[in-house]
């Protein structure tokens, strides 16, 4: 054992040595290691303060997100609603004033025909008028002096009536 | 010295006086004697003295990086420290319960930026590594090795000890033998990649003629930094890896 040592050249300098590193292991753990772990620590924090942060946010846009979809739905089915009342009332709106149109025009197709209707009466009773006196004037050309007024009168007259149930 | 090796005229004591000649150029901080003797016994002086400015450093950086963190706007060196917090704090988590593993992550983070720091200040010209020698690895190995078992008396109680005798009382010995050979194997790992390092660096020093050396023989020392950098990092890894698994096999159930 003593040659061994001899020979590897051991002696006091390997306790020194023990001595020396275990003064350096204690100041290192006294003067630098708590300072690392403690930042360390500080720093897994703020990542999980952060990782938390951040799921806390994405939470809650999911929820403004649905809250704004909902709202969007919403909007949307009453923007329908909106335009299926005003297509009816549009649809109401024009049935009627169809309808007034129709009887409007109805109305005035009815004074149109009794205006015919009277015109024509006017204007058949102002021909008969005309034919007479027509007829008179034809009939003295003609007979001139071999009538008197009064046959050619009556002769007209019959000649008139004919006329009349003709239907003109 | 140089003429005396070619008066012996054989290449090992011809490398050998080499090496002292580039380790007397380069002893520019006047460590004469590789071991002191002191009232507290033989002490390797350089070595405790590199300890001594590795741990100022390990503070300082440490100390730098941890004033005035701000959790929003983390400063580089903020970053750098809480990066590799939490690379470790990883690391045991995934071996360990993270209730027993708050109990050595002090000590795991300590450990690696002190095998860190160490292992890349040598690398430095005219420094040492701590971990360049033996008497630091197997220190701070028997330290790892002692937590453990007292680690698993806490944790398990009596029944830590039950893995001695199982899975029969027959594998005693050899269990004991696994057990010593973890903090040894853990000390000459790191001591000898650290110090093989080292002699590498001095042996390219001198290897290589100084007109050699500016006209390129500086390259391979170039190589051998970078890949003594890289070593560096790994070796502190490793030793912190091993220290996380030990610890795990000592304090979980053994799973059956």
């Amino acid at each position: 054992m003593g040659s061994v040592v001899q020979a590897l050249g051991l002696n006091a300098t390997l306790v020194a040595q023990i001595f020396n590193f275990l003064i350096l292991l204690v100041f290192l753990r006294l003067v630098v290691y708590p300072p690392i772990v403690k930042i360390l620590e500080q720093r897994q924090e703020a990542i999980q303060g952060n990782v938390a942060a951040a799921q806390e946010e994405r939470k809650q846009a999911e929820e403004l997100r649905q809250q704004y979809l909902g709202d969007m739905q919403k909007a949307k089915e009453e923007a329908n609603e909106v335009i299926q009342k005003a297509t009816k009332a549009a649809e109401d709106e024009s049935r009627s004033i169809i309808d007034a149109a129709k009887q409007e025009a109805d109305r005035i197709k009815e004074s149109a025909l009794q205006d015919i209707e009277r015109e024509k009466e006017k204007a058949v009773s102002e021909l008969r008028e005309q034919v007479a006196s027509l007829s008179i004037l034809v009939a003295s050309k003609v007979v001139d002096e071999k009538i008197t007024a009064d046959v050619q009168r009556d002769l007209i007259n019959d000649f008139i009536k004919e006329a009349g149930d003709l239907p003109c | 010295m140089s003429a005396e090796a070619a008066a012996h005229g054989a290449g090992g004591e011809a490398s050998a006086s080499m090496l002292d000649q580039v380790h007397h150029a380069l002893n520019i901080w006047g460590f004469h004697d590789p071991v002191t003797i002191t009232g507290l016994g033989q002490l390797n002086l350089k070595t405790i003295v590199m300890t001594w400015v590795v741990m100022l450093l390990v503070i300082l950086f440490t100390v730098s990086a941890t004033r005035s963190m701000k959790v929003d706007r983390p400063s580089k060196l903020q970053l750098m420290v809480e990066e590799l917090f939490q690379f470790l704090r990883g690391l045991v988590n995934d071996n360990l319960d993270p209730k027993k593993g708050a109990s050595i992550m002090v000590l795991v983070f300590s450990l690696f930026i002190f095998l860190l720091f160490s292992n890349l200040w040598g690398l430095v010209p005219s420094m040492m590594s701590p971990t360049a020698d033996v008497n630091t690895t197997l220190g701070m190995a028997i330290m790892v090795f002692v937590l453990t078992i007292l680690l698993g008396i806490k944790f398990k109680g009596a029944g830590y000890f039950k893995h001695f005798v199982q899975p029969f009382v027959f594998f005693l010995p050899l269990v004991i033998v696994e057990e010593i050979a973890k903090p040894i194997t853990l000390a000459f790992r790191l001591y000898g990649n650290i110090y093989a390092g080292e002699v590498l660096i001095a042996v390219l020093l001198g290897l290589i003629p100084l007109g050699a050396t500016i006209f390129g023989g500086f390259i391979a020392s170039v190589i051998w930094l970078g890949f003594s950098i890289f070593v560096g990092f790994i070796q502190a890894f490793i030793f912190t890896m091993l220290t996380i698994a030990y610890t795990s096999q000592a304090v979980e159930e053994a799973e059956h």
